[in-house]
């Protein structure tokens, strides 16, 4: 790895994470505040974590076990925070004793 | 109030001491990275760094007990068993702390042999007490467990959270004797020794802490008990299948097999999918109940908490658990930025919200809106950032210069240390912690404040 690489490839994951932690805060404070555009808002920012897992795939010298990780993990990051929603919304108007 | 209570309150108030004695501690060593000369060979780096995370460990623990002690006579309604035992181990750990600290100023190091390491220095990180100071907090410890344990027995009630957290301290108590052994080959001992500091921090301190909010969240928010275990049981079970494995992220590179390389990253990598969860939970809790709560300061350190989790434990964390790139990040002041966010968001933002709220209820406090925790929380925080931040830069500095470009030879290492970037980096590192500090101290005045400058307020009108 050379020492640009380095920085950009760690970058991008910290990037990653960002991204999808904003799309998580975005995603559930559209639903909390029903504000459509907040909502949408999370959904460009997790648009934003697949670009940047697209380029570390694409342009990393990871090798292609780790970039495939990644990938799958990008995908997952959609779906944590609308099922946790739905799981937090599930126990909280959920009356069985 | 019960006696558990009192004590609970004796130990968050140590644990608040301790963060001073650390914060100072840790000043001391930013200092000496822009002026070594400083106290040189009276008190130098390498003590004040001792000091520092030592301090670290030992608050946070102490905060984590006391609050135990607080909560758990309220959950099941009684006096905790054998609180006499605790109260009397409460006084033998301060006493314990204390020595040590003085050992560590005064005498810092031996030569290389049994005395030493019963009476001065253990000689492992984060574990460096002496050896009888070690033995001492295993006593602390197994009293505590009797105390949690006895008492849920002796009442015959059980409760969700309880059953997590006495099944939490059995791995808490066993891993620590991983401090003792004295083993001679260095893999074999870093081995051994990161199951403590990894499982610790990585694992049973995140089920601890979770046991203990799950109890705030439901004096807080007035969440339910059905929610709040429901929820414990998923981040359990979720930080433990990433957590546990991913200590293999601190086998890189002491000597352990390949497939560590993997096992490592891999697990480290899921870690922050549970962390989103949380985000999640928070911004709901949040959302329900508008931001409103009768205790501001507890509520917004909790939120602290999930948000500094996530970024200072997850995205940081992110950036350098990858094998490819934790061979040039590992041991520069990169980890120092990663270690102080995470620590910061899972653990400290997390007893400083217990502590407002067990405030609230010890003092009767109706409200404790202030202008000095509001000033506590954003200097704190910007402190802390602005530290993280500067170590991030000196890090990578480090790791571009000394280690990509360098090879980590000596020469590489002290080329890394001249550069403008590095240095920097140093100073805003000290400008930050300097804003910390006084972050702490305005947090101190306004612990020791509350409630009790409510109700001098009206004792002041009422003449007029």
């Amino acid at each position: 790895m050379t020492h640009a690489s380095i920085f950009l490839t760690s970058a991008a994951l910290g990037l990653v994470v960002l991204t999808g932690g904003a799309y998580a805060v975005l995603y559930s404070a559209g639903l909390a505040r029903s504000s459509l555009r907040l909502e949408r808002a999370g959904y460009v920012c997790y648009g934003g974590q697949l670009l940047i897992v697209l380029a570390v795939c694409l342009a990393s010298p990871l090798g292609w076990l780790w970039k495939v990780f990644i990938a799958v993990s990008g995908v997952a990051y959609g779906f944590i925070p609308p099922v946790t929603w739905r799981l937090l919304d599930t126990l909280h108007h959920d009356r069985s004793p | 109030m019960y006696r558990s209570q009192k004590l609970g309150l004796r130990y968050l108030t140590a644990a608040i001491v301790l963060f001073g004695v650390m914060t100072v501690a840790g000043l001391l060593s930013a200092y000496y990275y822009v002026d070594p000369s400083l106290f040189y060979g009276v008190f130098d780096f390498q003590m004040a760094k001792i000091l520092h995370i030592n301090t670290l460990i030992i608050w946070l623990l102490m905060g984590f007990i006391g609050a135990v002690y607080w909560f758990l006579p309220k959950e099941l309604g009684r006096e905790v068993a054998g609180i006499w035992l605790a109260e009397i181990l409460f006084w033998v750990f301060c006493a314990a702390v204390a020595v040590v600290a003085v050992v560590f100023v005064v005498v810092q190091y031996g030569t290389s042999d049994q005395f030493s390491m019963w009476f001065i220095n253990q000689g492992r990180k984060y574990v460096e007490a002496p050896r009888w100071a070690a033995v001492a907090i295993v006593a602390v410890v197994l009293t505590f467990v009797y105390n949690v344990t006895a008492t849920a027995w002796q009442s015959r009630k059980m409760t969700g959270i309880l059953w997590v957290l006495i099944l939490d301290l059995v791995p808490l108590t066993v891993l620590y004797l991983d401090a003792f052994p004295q083993i001679t080959n260095m893999s074999q001992d870093l081995y051994w020794w990161w199951w403590l500091v990894h499982m610790w921090v990585e694992a049973t301190w995140e089920v601890l802490i979770g046991c203990l909010m799950a109890w705030s969240l439901m004096e807080l928010l007035g969440t339910s008990r059905r929610i709040v275990e429901a929820w414990l049981y998923i981040e359990v079970m979720l930080v433990l299948g990433t957590g546990i494995l991913g200590l293999g992220h601190h086998y890189f590179w002491i000597g352990t097999p390949q497939y560590w390389l993997g096992i490592g990253g891999f697990f480290s990598a899921l870690e922050p999918l549970p962390l989103l969860g949380m985000v999640v939970h928070a911004v709901y809790d949040a959302g329900t109940h508008r931001m409103k709560t009768t205790n501001r300061p507890a509520f917004y350190w909790v939120m602290a908490e999930a948000f500094g989790n996530f970024i200072g434990g997850g995205m940081w964390g992110f950036m350098m658990t990858l094998p490819q790139i934790n061979l040039y990040s590992h041991g520069t002041q990169w980890t120092v930025s990663h270690g102080h966010f995470a620590f910061w968001g899972a653990y400290g933002c997390g007893v400083i919200a217990i502590v407002y709220l067990i405030l609230k209820q010890a003092r009767a406090a109706e409200d404790l809106d202030s202008r000095a925790w509001k000033w506590g929380f954003g200097l704190l925080n910007l402190g802390l950032l602005g530290m993280v931040g500067a170590l991030l830069i000196a890090g990578i500095t480090q790791a571009v210069y000394e280690r990509a470009e360098g090879g980590s030879t000596l020469q590489a290492f002290v080329v890394a240390s001249e550069n403008h970037w590095f240095q920097s980096g140093m100073y805003a590192r000290l400008v930050f912690g300097a804003l910390f500090t006084i972050g702490y101290l305005i947090l101190a005045y306004d612990l020791l404040t509350i409630g009790r400058r409510a109700a001098s307020i009206p004792a002041r009108v009422a003449p007029g």
